[in-house]
This record gives C-alpha cells, sequence and structure tokens, in this order.
C-alpha cells in the first residue's frame, strides 16, 4: 500500500513537471512542443535522479555517522563547489560547462580532505572525524570563498552564489545523459551495502562480529555517497533538506531495513524534488523561486505530519 | 577426536605504546559441548583474549584457531556463521522491534542481493524459542527490561546457528533472577544443542557453578586452569583479588564468599 | 542629537572660512564615488575639481589621471579622507547608508543622489551644477542629454530580453535602466511585465516569449558561454546568434553617454 503511494506520487510528480510551467503549453500539443521534450522532460528526469540520489546519499551517510542530523552537504562538499565555481569566474575560465565541472572537481578537492582527516586516527576511518571534518572543511571553503568574492571584481561572482543556492536550471538531454551515466555506479554500491549499513546500526564490534567488513562499507558508503552528492552541486547547486529529512520520512513509514529504505528514499527523494520544482516554475510566473525554499516549505509540514502520527509514546 | 571449536596457545599481546602485556603466555580451549568460562579482576586481559579469539587483534606470539584455522584467517561471514558473540556493549541506534534485531543474527547466511528465506523466519524462531523470548517477538527493544534485552542479544547469536557462543560479561547489569535464569540459558544451549561456550564474567560463584571449565587470569597471565574446585581455592581466590573469601561447596562447585576485613583495633 | 548639535556650533563658531559649503561656496574639492557622477563632473566643467574617483571610474579618459579611493563598494572612509574632499558624492543606496554616517561623523559633507533610470540624469546633473557652481553648463548637459530621449517614444519594432546570468536564468525588468534603454531605441522587452529590476525566471518562458534578440553585458565581444548550453539553443534566438553585445561600461550606468547607448542599440537592432 505504502509502496502504491509512493509510486503513484512519483508518476503523478513527474507528469505534473512535464504537462504544467510558466509557459502555457496546451494539452494536445504537448507530445510536439520543443519546450516540452527539450526543457521540461529532461528537467524532470534530472530532478528524479538528483532528488533520488541526495535522498539515498543522506540516508547512508546518516547510518555511517551514526547521526540522523547528518545531511549530504554537512561533509563540506557545498563549501568546495561553491569555491571550485567562484575561482572558475574569477579567473575567466570560459565555457558551457566550466561551472559545473569547476565545482566537481572543487567538491572532489574537498572530499579528499575530509576523507583524509578522517583517517588522522590509523587506518580506520572515524565517521566523527568525518563529520567534524567536514564542517571545518565547508567553513574554511566558504571563507576564502568570500575572500575572493569581495577582494574580485567582477559582479558575476555574487551570481556565482545564486548558482550556488541551487536550481535544476541547466537541466538538458546533455546533463541527465551525464548523470544517468555517473549515478547508477554509486547507487549500486550503497543498495549493495543495505545489509552492513543495517548491521553498523548495531556499533562497529557488533557489526564486525555479524560478518560485516566495516572499514571497507565504511570506506565504500563514505565515497559513495560523496560522489553522488558532488555531482548534485555540480549540476544543480545546494539544493538542502532533500538528503536530510527525505531519509526519515521513508523510515517513519517503512523503518530502518536499508534495503527497503533506500529505494523509498531515492523514489521519494527524486518525486519531491521534481515536484517541488514545478511548484518553483509555476507559483510565481514569469518569475521563479529556488527550488530549495519549496523543498523545505513541503517537506517540514509532512515530516510533522509523519511524526505525529507514527510517533512512539 | 574433533578439533577443538576455539583454541588459543601461548598466547601473548601488547597494545601498540602500551609498556606491558595485556596478556601473555596464555592458554585455553573450548571444545562443543563445553561451557568454559574466564574470570579475574579488572584489567586481567579478559576481553583482550576475546579480540584475539576472534581473529580481531593478531597475537605476538602463539596461536589463535578457530576449528584448526588460525582466527584472522578466517573470512568474516563465514566466522559469523561459525561463531556467534555478544560482545558487552551495544550501541542500537535506530528503534527496533525484537523480531527484527534477531534477524540481523541471519545475515552471515544471506547473499549480497538474495532476500531473507523461510529457513531464516524459522531460524529467527528457533532462536528465540530456546531463549525463552518468543513472546517477545514484537516488542520494541526499547520495552524491555535488562534480563530481556540480553536474552534477545543470545537470541540473534543463536540465530546466526553458530557452533561456539562467546559472551562477554552478559549478566553484569542483571539482577538475581535474570542472572541465574542467563546462566540457566546458557548451560541449557550447551547441554540440548551441544555448542561450546566461551563467556567472560566476573562472576566467579555463578561461573563455578555452570561452568565445566574455568580460566583464571591476573595481568594478563594465567594462574590457574582447569575445573571449578582446582581453580577456586581459597588460597587463589585470595591472592588473585586481594580480598579475604571464605569458601563453601554447593552441588559439588566451590563458592566463595567475601570476608568483612578485621580491624586489628577492634577488640 | 545633542552631539550633532554640539559639532554644528563647534563648526560654526571655530571656522568662519569652512562654513558648510552647500549654503555658500562652491565645493573645490570633490570625491565622486560613482562612474556616472565622475562622468557628469567631467561634461560639466568641473573635472579640475575632482580629488578622486573609484577604480570603476574610467570615463573620461580625463579622469585616470584622478587618485582611485578604491572599489567604492563599499566606500573606504580612510582613503576618501586622505584626500581632503570638503564634498563627497554618493550613490543613494542601503548598502552605501552606513559609509555616509561615518563621513558625517568625521565632518566630511556627503551629498546622497539617485541614479537609476533615465529621469534621474537631470536631477543629478542639475545638483552636481549646483554644487560645484557650474549651474550654466549643468544645464547646456541637461538640455543635450533630453535631446537623446524620445518623446514620444518609438513605436517597438523588435523584442529583446536582456539576460544578466544564465544559471539560473536573470533578466532585465521594467524597473531597470537596461529596459529603458530598451523602449527608447524602439526595442520591447519580453519581461516588461516583471516589475522588479531583475528577477529569475523559467528558461522555458524565456523560449516561450520568443525574443528576437537576446542582449548581454559583454566587454569581450564573443557571444556568451551559455550559448554553447543545449537547454539555451531552445531559445530561437541563441540558436541564430542573435547576441546584442552590450559593453559594461556604456550600457551599465546611466551617464552622459546614455543617448550614445541608445544610439547605439538602434543601430545594433538596426542590422
Amino acid at each position: 500500500m505504502r509502496w502504491t503511494l509512493l509510486i503513484v506520487f512519483a508518476i503523478v510528480a513527474l507528469l505534473a513537471s512535464v504537462v504544467m510551467g510558466p509557459a502555457a503549453v496546451p494539452l494536445n500539443e504537448l507530445l510536439h512542443s520543443d519546450i516540452v521534450w527539450n526543457l521540461r522532460v529532461p528537467r524532470a528526469l534530472l530532478a528524479l535522479l538528483v532528488g533520488g540520489s541526495l535522498g539515498v546519499a543522506g540516508a547512508g551517510l546518516q547510518a555511517l555517522v551514526r547521526n540522523p542530523l547528518a545531511d549530504p552537504f554537512l561533509l563540506g562538499l557545498s563549501g568546495g563547489a561553491g569555491l571550485g565555481a567562484v575561482l572558475a569566474i574569477a579567473l575567466h575560465v570560459s565555457g558551457p560547462w566550466a561551472l559545473p565541472i569547476a565545482a566537481f572537481v572543487g567538491a572532489l578537492a574537498a572530499l579528499g580532505l575530509v576523507y583524509r582527516l578522517g583517517l588522522i586516527g590509523g587506518a580506520a576511518l572515524d565517521p566523527r572525524i568525518l563529520l567534524l571534518g567536514g564542517v571545518a572543511i565547508g567553513a574554511f571553503a566558504a571563507a576564502v570563498t568570500t575572500a575572493i568574492v569581495s577582494l574580485a571584481d567582477a559582479a558575476e561572482l555574487r551570481n556565482a552564489f545564486l548558482w550556488l543556492w541551487g536550481g535544476l536550471s541547466g537541466a538538458s538531454w546533455d546533463t541527465v545523459l551525464i548523470i544517468a551515466v555517473y549515478a547508477p555506479i554509486p547507487l549500486v554500491v550503497l543498495f549493495a551495502a543495505s545489509r552492513p549499513l543495517d548491521l553498523l546500526a548495531l556499533g562497529e564490534e557488533s557489526a564486525g562480529y555479524l560478518g560485516a567488513d566495516v572499514e571497507r562499507v565504511k570506506r565504500r558508503v563514505y565515497l559513495a555517497a560523496s560522489l553522488l552528492t558532488a555531482a548534485a552541486v555540480a549540476v544543480s547547486g545546494v539544493i538542502g533538506f532533500v538528503g536530510l529529512v527525505v531519509p526519515h520520512i521513508a523510515r517513519l513509514t517503512w523503518g530502518h531495513r536499508h534495503r527497503v529504505l533506500l529505494p523509498a528514499a531515492f523514489l521519494g527523494g527524486g518525486a519531491l524534488l521534481a515536484f517541488s520544482d514545478t511548484l518553483a516554475r509555476t507559483v510565481v510566473a514569469p518569475r521563479e523561486l529556488p527550488v530549495g525554499v519549496v523543498t523545505a516549505l513541503i517537506g517540514v509540514p509532512v515530516f510533522a505530519m509523519l511524526l505525529r502520527r507514527w510517533t512512539i509514546p | 577426536m574433533t578439533a577443538p571449536l576455539l583454541r588459543l596457545h601461548g598466547v601473548r599481546y601488547r597494545y601498540p605504546g602500551a609498556t606491558q602485556d595485556a596478556v601473555q603466555d596464555v592458554s585455553l580451549s573450548v571444545a562443543p559441548r563445553q561451557f568454559h568460562a574466564v574470570l579475574g579482576p579488572n584489567g586481567s586481559g579478559k576481553t583482550t583474549l576475546v579480540r584475539i579469539a576472534l581473529g580481531a587483534l593478531t597475537p605476538l606470539v602463539g596461536r589463535a584457531d578457530v576449528i584448526g584455522v588460525p582466527a584472522s584467517q578466517w573470512a568474516r561471514q563465514e566466522l559469523a556463521r561459525t561463531v556467534g558473540v555478544v560482545p558487552q556493549r551495544e550501541d542500537n541506534l535506530f528503534p527496533q522491534r525484537v523480531r527484527e534485531t534477531v534477524l540481523l543474527g541471519r545475515y552471515p547466511h544471506l547473499t549480497l542481493w538474495g532476500a531473507e528465506r523461510t529457513q531464516d523466519q524459522e531460524a529467527v524462531d528457533r532462536a528465540l524459542r530456546a531463549c525463552d523470548a518468543a513472546h517477545l517477538s514484537d516488542r520494541w527493544l526499547w520495552t524491555l527490561s535488562g534480563g530481556e534485552y540480553q536474552r534477545v542479544r543470545i537470541a540473534r547469536a543463536l540465530a546466526q546457528e553458530p557452533q561456539l557462543l562467546v559472551l562477554d560479561e552478559p549478566a553484569m547489569s542483571l539482577d538475581l533472577k535474570h542472572q541465574m535464569e542467563l546462566f540457566e540459558l546458557v548451560r541449557g544451549l550447551v547441554d540440548r544443542q551441544g555448542l561450546g561456550v566461551l563467556m567472560i564474567t566476573h562472576d566467579l560463584n555463578l561461573a563455578a557453578r555452570f561452568a565445566d571449565s574455568l580460566l583464571l587470569l591476573a595481568e594478563g597471565r594465567p594462574i590457574a586452569a582447569g575445573a571449578p574446585a582446582h581453580v577456586l581455592t581459597q588460597e587463589t581466590v585470595q591472592t588473585v583479588f586481594a580480598w579475604p573469601v571464605a569458601m563453601q561447596t554447593v552441588d559439588g562447585r566451590p563458592q566463595m564468599i567475601p570476608l568483612r576485613k578485621r580491624e586489628e583495633s577492634r577488640a | 542629537m545633542l552631539r550633532r548639535l554640539f559639532v554644528f556650533v563647534l563648526l560654526l563658531s571655530a571656522c568662519r572660512t569652512s562654513a558648510r559649503r552647500h549654503d555658500t561656496a562652491p565645493a573645490q574639492r570633490v570625491v565622486s564615488l560613482l562612474p556616472s557622477f565622475t562622468e557628469i563632473l567631467f561634461a560639466i566643467g568641473a573635472g579640475d575639481r575632482v580629488v578622486g574617483r573609484t577604480q570603476w571610474c574610467d570615463y573620461p579618459p580625463e579622469a585616470l589621471a584622478v587618485p582611485s579611493v578604491g572599489e567604492g563598494l563599499p566606500p573606504n572612509i580612510e582613503a576618501v579622507a586622505a584626500r581632503k574632499p570638503d564634498l563627497v558624492v554618493v550613490y543613494k543606496s542601503g548598502a552605501n547608508m552606513t559609509a555616509v554616517q561615518q563621513f558625517e561623523r568625521i565632518g566630511i559633507h556627503t551629498v546622497l543622489l539617485d541614479l537609476n533610470r533615465l529621469e534621474d540624469l537631470g536631477p543629478a546633473t542639475r545638483t552636481l551644477g549646483k554644487l560645484t557652481g557650474h549651474e550654466a553648463q549643468a544645464e547646456s548637459l541637461v538640455a543635450k542629454m533630453d535631446s537623446f530621449t524620445y518623446r514620444p517614444l518609438p513605436p517597438p519594432t523588435v523584442s529583446i530580453a536582456f539576460v544578466v546570468w544564465d544559471n539560473p536564468p536573470i533578466v532585465i525588468g521594467r524597473g531597470s535602466y537596461l529596459d529603458e534603454l530598451a523602449t527608447q531605441a524602439g526595442a520591447r522587452n519580453v519581461f516588461s511585465d516583471v516589475t522588479a529590476p531583475s528577477a529569475q525566471v523559467s528558461l522555458e518562458t524565456i523560449v516561450a516569449r520568443n525574443p528576437q534578440w537576446i542582449a548581454v553585458l559583454s566587454d569581450s565581444g564573443k557571444p556568451p558561454d551559455f550559448a554553447r548550453r543545449r537547454e539555451w539553443r531552445a531559445v530561437a534566438a541563441v540558436r541564430d546568434g542573435r547576441f546584442l553585445l552590450l559593453k559594461g561600461s556604456l550600457f551599465g550606468r546611466p551617464g552622459p553617454r546614455s543617448g550614445q547607448a541608445i544610439a547605439e542599440l538602434r543601430r545594433m537592432l538596426a542590422r
């Protein structure tokens, strides 16, 4: 029943993305419309992929760092991406893919630094240090970014922050193709880690005694979740809230077994983002709201509602 | 003669950066249908011994074999199908029901993408029954008492269908009734299901009553090993635990009663 | 309040020669914190009075000889004070209010001027003329600038959209100077229904409204990078390469050369 509802919600969200929009496209023209095929359909698919990736990455990370407040953007990736983008603009790097590539590289650099910090205690990856390191590296990157923006001269740099705030404006068949080829690998790695993640919830020692290769799982989950997030930031900026709350909503409905939780988080995150994007495009047309605002405005009441119904007394 | 389930021989280990050995020259062996308890004061190296036995630490000297194969060479999942461990502490992050948490014990038997099968559910049922916890199956973990929670954890270890059960201080924070029930449970598993059991415990008396053989450690060194009556003598206990005791026999097993210290000044 | 009164009395009693400038003598040492103000000052013949400019003030060429006091956003109080001005001309915006207060606190007279749209040019020029004692030149400049603008407005013959940023797409709306230029040049801004000076819109809106030209601020003379992005090629004007590349220094702000900007725009549209 729950799955049916979720799948229906996802389909409705995707359809709404295609049918609704600020440019009124009559239903009978949908199939031939340039706007629909070149803009709306890729945008809906990108929303599904990015939202789904953020949902799964968030769920995995929360299990890894054993902290329900973990969000994919806590790992310093958004700071690194922002710094990469701003550097690209300040250095006048040109090209239609300059910003996404620079942001991706920046995110990877942050990933590497945080990972290195996480290993500081020895060969074992310490999730608590990952969290702290992520916050620290993110803050550092943000500080450097602000310094560059205030010292350099382009007004465009201020617009870079708009990009970083998140949005699916850059969606095209090219972008969708890239993410569709890239995302499955880290997604599969995360899905394969479902059972070890269940075990990890008991603590690293117990998980090891129940057959989990704890070090390998931690590494893989961290890298896979971070790579998904880095790609998401590169194509759509920082869309907060999805990675934090969708896993919780999914847990309240489906429980903690990751075999079920991760697919639910994928569909739920994708559907939420697609739906939010449609609202962002239509509510104040011809203007557009930042999609992260809409995801929060929708997600919080849903989350609160579920908490009330399912909170165990 | 089958290989013992667990065999440590002349094991020595020192933690990196430590000034002295955590364990030195320790040997023990656990066979099927044998309940072996390891005793000793705090810091005597008991938990280190468990880690070596399970391949988590590699001894500097000596061997640690599980069914004849060095513990550190076992593949994680295969070891989990052979040895069920109930560590001292568990930090369960998310709320769970009893049945779900016992099901985690079946994971070593599941393939990467395969779903849980009927035989897995049946193993969970059997484990819960053996631990007298079947009636708790749908309860949330945090609603359980300490004793019930420990039984559930043992049920999870049993669901692994191991040959050897390792328990680290399982009765530590339990009240009298639950302590006795836990030891009876473990004894029953040894007698009826033919498991081998290695238990770390503080409780001298219960270990003496229920275990087949004891190993007494002090500062990482073995003091005495063998049958309870042989190991727990008044002299040995008083020396190792630095406290005067009187010894009694119950059910043919030695029981020690700590004495109050008599002060010289009192008449 | 009491402190201001005290300063007033002090100034009045202590310095008869340095009486408040805007009442009596014209300003002799002016620091201009906006390129348009610098242009106007030079255009009304008060260029020799300008002792400080921002680093962006690059027109007329004579302005480059004037020492720079930094970016101007926000104003560098010390750098300005070091030029010992008796008048600082500042663009009226919320961001500059703190600086204005600081100038006043150290006794530097500051004047805030609006300069957002074409109609602000006249008043600004006249004020600057009065402050520097060049009222006559200011009047003739105002007359000249009036002749640039067309009344009544020419009927729009082409449609246009100003794209300031591509991801997310930011366009210029009705409230802005660029929109005014477009109207003067006979072009209709397809986003003139947006009242804000600039706003984020969906790409599909741009596609649906199908402007004939896409205007971007560009100093390089090359088409913008986003022209090569697949999603932007859904816009007909991008596909056909119909870009208007507007130089930032000429088109970015109202000033004496606005007429030149309008003429340039008309010329580009006539191609």
